[in-house]
């Protein structure tokens, strides 16, 4: 114990890295600004086709936002079950998170939008099921793989004591579950979900190969209708600026967070 | 009698025929594969992940090395361009700017050159640059936090003994950053062998690639897409105990859980 100690005692100060929000957003500008008083016309193309990509990029909101949502429960659930003392929902639970963790995005999303039917029938209703519900789940299942290993860790880095101290209160084990280790080691775990919801919301860009109208997509159809190489640059250079204004912020409040939490 | 039966049963699966007849055994349709020009293509697709992975590979340690001097600096001017690059590269999909260096900054290439026939570069180098670079940032910043826990009396012990800046960096920090980030830098590469796919984007002939072409023709999503998890998988697990192998190799002694008595 007290080795433990000393040697976090003697661990540096991990430092905070210089934010580059800044600093980007003046290189932004100033090429922007340069572009626009070099290729006025191109600029103007571009301000048309805006709604149409804001458009696009709401749709990488909504499929990130409910891909995190949804693999976060499925997640919390498959670890919970990777902790299971009964080995029928522990291994199923343990062979998912290990074929899904490793399998790369893309192949799932193509998975899903080419496994899964267009549409569900419950009862007698026909639920239409379009591609960017079908890349929700593509990035659902590696996101759940991500999130039961995160829950996993978390639930394990309680010391034993505390669930040994519910137990003695009366406690049942899921209880013990829902009302002692979750809200601490959620807690412990926001910084690694952050990163993970970070890397969902860049992985939303490759549901524009399976046809989704993403940001990514909308740039397509505007280079290809607008055929001008320097509109096509702006244009995909738009979406990478967009795509850092949505993922940057995140990060830089998983790194705020990590430090405080730091031990 | 037997015996005839128990040689068709272990030999079968070694013949394309054998193949094809056992997986139809459990449902799986892979009769493309007697079709020549899929099969090659298929088979073809393998080799190039596997050559697009053994080439990233070493780029992405390459730049992430150097990058990782370049972050550590004490010079803002190598410093800033370095912490640039690493947040820009960390928080923006690899498909985007797989995108932006393929459809932009290759365009302007060929237009510099005068046509795109006059271009050495292709689809493929893109696709290293790209996903290398990536795995550069993310290793560099693994190398960082690594050479930020070498602790502080090691190096005024190598600066006593008249070691400079860069020698110390050379043989103090590095060889223990390395072991530091060890873990860190086989996820990234697990991450690398996962983002080799999005060379399908641009039309590189890689396992994804080359299984798209066929499922569009054929309807055997299924069939071609439990491949390919068990494919990437084979190859992330293998690199994952490469991993650990190393990791117990290179153990520091006195650091870890069993310099702790733990």
């Amino acid at each position: 114990m007290t080795a433990v100690r000393i040697a976090a005692a003697t661990l540096p100060a991990i430092p905070f890295p210089h934010p580059v929000g800044r600093p980007v957003a003046l290189c932004v500008a100033v090429v922007a600004a340069a572009w626009i008083a070099l290729r006025p016309q191109s600029a103007l193309a571009l301000l048309d086709w805006s709604p149409h990509l804001l458009q696009g990029f709401a749709m990488n909101v909504l499929i990130s936002a409910s891909a995190i949502a949804l693999g976060t429960l499925i997640g919390l659930i498959l670890g919970v079950l990777e902790l299971s003392s009964l080995r029928l929902l522990r291994l199923p639970a343990i062979t998912y998170v290990q074929i899904f963790r490793n399998a790369p995005h893309l192949v799932l999303i193509f998975a899903t939008t080419y496994a899964l039917p267009f549409e569900i029938a419950i009862g007698g209703w026909h639920v239409p099921f379009p591609d960017w519900l079908k890349a929700v789940v593509g990035l659902a299942v590696p996101a759940s793989a991500h999130i039961a290993e995160i829950a996993r860790g978390a639930i394990q880095s309680i010391p034993a004591a505390q669930w040994e101290a519910a137990g003695s209160l009366g406690f049942g084990r899921l209880q013990t579950l829902r009302w002692i280790i979750l809200p601490q080691g959620l807690r412990r775990s926001l910084p690694a979900w952050m990163n993970l919801y970070a890397s969902i919301a860049m992985g939303s860009a490759l549901a524009s190969l399976v046809g989704v109208g993403e940001l990514l997509h909308a740039a397509t159809d505007a280079s290809t209708a607008v055929r001008r190489t320097d509109f096509t640059i702006a244009v995909y250079l738009t979406v990478l600026v967009a795509f850092f204004a949505y993922c940057y912020p995140i990060s830089r409040l998983t790194q705020r967070l990590e430090r405080r939490f730091a031990v | 009698m037997a015996d005839t039966l128990l040689a068709h049963i272990t030999l079968a699966p070694l013949t394309l025929d054998g193949v094809i007849a056992f997986a139809k055994g459990y449902g799986l349709n892979f009769s493309f594969l007697k079709s020549a020009y899929e099969r090659d293509m298929w088979l073809e697709g393998f080799r190039t992940t596997l050559v697009l992975i053994a080439v990233t590979i070493p780029v992405s340690l390459a730049g992430g090395i150097l990058l990782a001097g370049c972050l550590t600096a004490k010079s803002r001017l190598l410093s800033l361009p370095a912490r640039l690059f690493v947040e820009l590269t960390r928080n923006t999909p690899t498909l985007v700017q797989l995108v932006c260096a393929f459809l932009g900054l290759n365009m302007l290439i060929s237009d510099a050159l005068g046509g795109a026939g006059r271009n050495p570069f292709g689809a493929f180098f893109w696709v290293v640059t790209v996903v290398g670079l990536h795995g550069a940032a993310y290793h560099a910043e693994a190398l960082r936090a690594g050479i930020e826990a070498v602790p502080d009396t090691m190096r005024e012990a190598a600066r006593s003994l008249g070691f400079g800046r860069l020698e110390i960096l050379r043989w103090v920090e590095l060889p223990m950053a390395l072991r530091i980030a060890l873990p860190a830098i086989f996820n990234n590469l697990v991450n690398i062998v996962k983002l080799t796919t999005v060379a399908s984007a641009v039309a590189v002939g890689e396992i994804t690639y080359a299984s798209i072409m066929i499922w569009t023709q054929r309807d055997i999503v299924v069939e071609l897409m439990i491949v390919l998890l068990l494919f990437f998988s084979a190859i992330n697990l293998a690199l994952s105990q490469v991993g650990f192998w190393l990791e117990r190799r290179l153990r520091t002694p006195g650091l870890g859980p069993a310099g702790l008595g733990l």
